[in-house]
């Protein structure tokens, strides 16, 4: 299906949508997506997911869109017989059952007779709705609605599939089997656009993310590229930080541990202990390292790095409960990405809670 | 050509799935079915085994053939098709294109290789459909029933199809466009039921004007008739040389005939005339634009029967040596002058427009 010579899938160079010359829903898109790659589309809600979508098929005008879908300028029509699309709260018509729906839809997309009939068996069965085909849709549930939904946008055996929150409804059995359908549709060098809200699904299928905040691309890249500045290992002692713990990780650390700032005034009768802050300081390799009660937190996602640390530590004697690698998740990413927009500052956890890079 | 089919197929499903299409077809049925159970004999009408006292409407004043086209004109398409299954139709499609447009519905086929005019164009032939096929099953057993039960075999009833199909396209366009507006169904439906009974307003109105401006020209007329006749005691003075033949010899006063009170209550004020003539001239500007459902029905009468054949005074049909009678004649005889280009194609012409704007909303819309 993937052909070394095939461009882009879609090559979007700038998409603008304005709404009654006021309201910029997109301002200048520009996204590549390769073939036969899984590609994640993110933003919160009115960042104007849906309506890329919708122009890339069609049923939006753009106020202006330079760009290729399947090598073709934005808004050739032919072009969509290659593209399958599931728009979001589709609605099939209810005196359908769920057969019909895919021939129907496989007719519109110009497939013949006998190879839409073949197509849709296959599709009820690979969507689990076999035993349903001969229903009407009306009668469906959300989750059965959207399974014939996923198999509506397969049924022209399209190159490229827009899928617009494909496991909208469905339980956690269909989301997984969702998320194997999409692997499938990889491993068969389809070319997969999501877009969604689900976090962890993108996490897992995707290769790569475009985070969409306020009309503009303000993220893109593979995942593991966007969520690497976030990357260490924390390493977790035994005892009690209060109790001379501290000192003496201090004293084994390989480095120079600066003094903590300050501590932040306790709140008139406030109860409790006020938590010391975060110490600092850098390896002899230049890696940041961080000391944080009974944890500490090495700024590299090297564990040849952490090797001399964990050294230095059990050479005092010190008890190690745990060596962790943690990794920033996309969800992580995405609120520092989208509050960096909102705010125009950082305020994501991982910086809040002291990160290290 | 895939996709057309599609969409008529589907448009098909939906009307079965609405049983609406099964129930005016139904009712179709049992209209024709009333055309079978009634016969006409020398004594008058017969349903069934009842002989009813009719006359005249007897096969000795009316042709059986003649009776039944007379029926199916006038009960089947004036009342069934003209007005009460096209309701049922306006009922059963005014959703179409609200269904269309609705959002996760329209998203589907937008994003399909098709364009949005022949998308808008299909969806508006399929909803035809179903007025296409209620009529062509309702002419081919009508046409069935006259032929059996009369005896003549009328192929002119099939132009039957084309006109009612023509009536309601401009009705459908109005409540196509309606529905695109509005996006409701019941917005559209009665927004285009109404717009209907305006256009038979405007309609009968220009009728109404129009026999009136004809009974004026005729009173008019009568008065200058009048006018033109000497008065006695106008008359010339004889030449003084004329024998004078006495009061004996003098021949009676000709006895003038005196003007009706009507006629000479218009004497002189021809601005009654005007004004009305007027005001028919602006009622039928407007009627010109606006397509004309009556007049495009009553196309088929022309084609099948002539007016004169009926029995004089039967079924509220004015007496026509009356002066009611004369002046419905003469308008009915002005309407029959319309030419079937002014009727059909002004019509046609308005629908073209409608269309085109609501062409013009689908393929510019955002969804």
């Amino acid at each position: 299906m993937v052909h070394a010579s095939d461009g882009p899938a879609i090559d979007l160079r700038y998409v603008a949508k304005t709404y009654r010359r006021r309201v910029h829903a997109l301002r200048g898109i520009e996204m590549r997506v390769e073939p036969g790659e899984v590609f994640g589309l993110l933003g919160p809600n009115g960042a104007g997911k849906s309506t890329l979508v919708k122009i890339l098929m069609t049923v939006i005008r753009p106020t202006r869109a330079t760009g290729t879908l399947l090598g073709r300028p934005i808004g050739h029509k032919p072009t969509l017989a290659r593209v399958g699309y599931l728009p979001e709260n589709h609605r099939f018509p209810p005196y359908l059952t769920g057969r019909q729906v895919l021939e129907f839809y496989a007719a519109m997309a110009c497939v013949d007779r006998r190879t839409r009939r073949r197509r849709a068996g296959e599709l009820l069965e690979s969507v689990r709705m076999g035993k349903w085909a001969n229903v009407r849709v009306g009668t469906y549930s959300k989750g059965m609605q959207q399974r014939i939904g996923l198999a509506q946008a397969l049924c022209h055996d399209p190159r490229l599939v827009l899928l617009d929150e494909p496991t909208d409804g469905l339980d956690p059995v269909g989301r997984r089997e969702t998320r194997e359908l999409l692997l499938q549709l990889r491993d068969q060098g389809k070319t997969v656009f999501l877009n969604s809200h689900l976090l962890g699904e993108v996490e897992r299928v995707c290769d790569r993310v475009a985070i969409l905040v306020q009309g503009k691309v303000v993220r893109q890249g593979t995942i593991d590229d966007l969520t690497a500045h976030g990357r260490r290992y924390e390493i977790e002692l035994s005892g009690d930080p209060a109790g001379g713990l501290r000192a003496a990780i201090r004293a084994a650390l390989p480095c120079t541990v600066e003094p903590p700032a300050a501590p932040p005034p306790v709140a008139a009768g406030g109860g409790g202990a006020a938590r010391a802050p975060a110490e600092k300081g850098v390896l002899h390799s230049g890696t940041p390292v961080e000391l944080d009660g009974s944890v500490v937190r090495i700024g590299t996602d090297d564990a040849a790095e952490v090797q001399p640390v964990i050294d230095a530590l059990r050479s005092r004697n010190l008890v190690i409960r745990a060596v962790r690698p943690i990794r920033q998740s996309l969800e992580d990413f995405f609120i520092e990405a989208v509050s960096d927009v909102s705010n125009g500052h950082s305020s994501g956890p991982s910086r809040r809670e002291g990160g290290l890079s | 050509m895939t996709q057309t089919l599609a969409i008529f197929y589907d448009a098909y499903r939906s009307l079965n799935a609405k049983k609406m299409f099964w129930i005016v077809l139904a009712i179709s049925g049992l209209v024709v079915a009333g055309f079978a159970l009634v016969g006409i004999n020398e004594k008058g009408l017969k349903v069934l085994v009842w002989q009813l006292d009719t006359e005249p409407f007897t096969t000795e004043l009316v042709s059986a053939a003649f009776f039944y086209k007379w029926a199916f004109l006038t009960f089947g398409i004036g009342i069934w098709l003209g007005w009460i299954a096209t309701i049922l139709a306006l009922v059963s499609t005014a959703g179409v294109f609200p269904d269309l447009v609705t959002s996760g519905s329209i998203d589907l086929l937008v994003s399909k290789p098709i364009g949005r005019l022949r998308l808008f164009l299909t969806h508006y032939l399929a909803g035809l459909l179903f007025v296409t096929l209620q009529i062509a099953i309702f002419c081919v057993a009508s046409f069935l029933v006259i032929g059996l039960r009369g005896g003549v075999w009328e192929p002119g009833l099939f132009m039957a199809v084309p006109l009612i199909v023509c009536f309601f396209s401009y009705l459908f366009c109005v409540c196509v466009l309606l529905g695109l507006v509005t996006r409701s169904a019941m917005a559209a439906l009665l927004l285009t039921l109404l717009f209907w009974f305006g256009v038979y307003g405007i309609g009968a109105a220009e009728n109404a004007l129009l026999m009136f401006k004809l009974a004026a020209e005729q009173r008019q007329t009568a008065a200058v008739q009048i006018e033109k006749q000497p008065s006695p005691r106008q008359k010339p003075l004889p030449p003084a040389d004329a024998p004078d033949r006495g009061a004996e010899a003098e021949p009676a006063e000709p006895k003038v005939e005196r003007p009706p009170a009507e006629a000479r209550q218009t004497r002189g004020p021809d601005g009654e005339s005007r004004s009305l003539a007027t005001a028919h001239k602006i009622l039928y500007r407007i009627k010109t634009v606006l397509p004309k459902t009556t007049e495009t029905v009553g196309l088929l009468e022309r084609t099948l029967i002539d007016l004169a054949e009926l029995p004089d005074g039967a079924f509220g049909q004015p007496n026509r040596d009356s002066a009611q009678g004369k002046a419905a004649r003469q308008v009915a005889e002005t309407l029959r002058e319309r030419s079937v280009a002014w009727v059909v194609g002004t019509s046609l012409g308005f629908e073209v427009l409608v269309l085109a704007l609501a062409a013009f909303l689908f393929c510019r819309r955002d969804f």
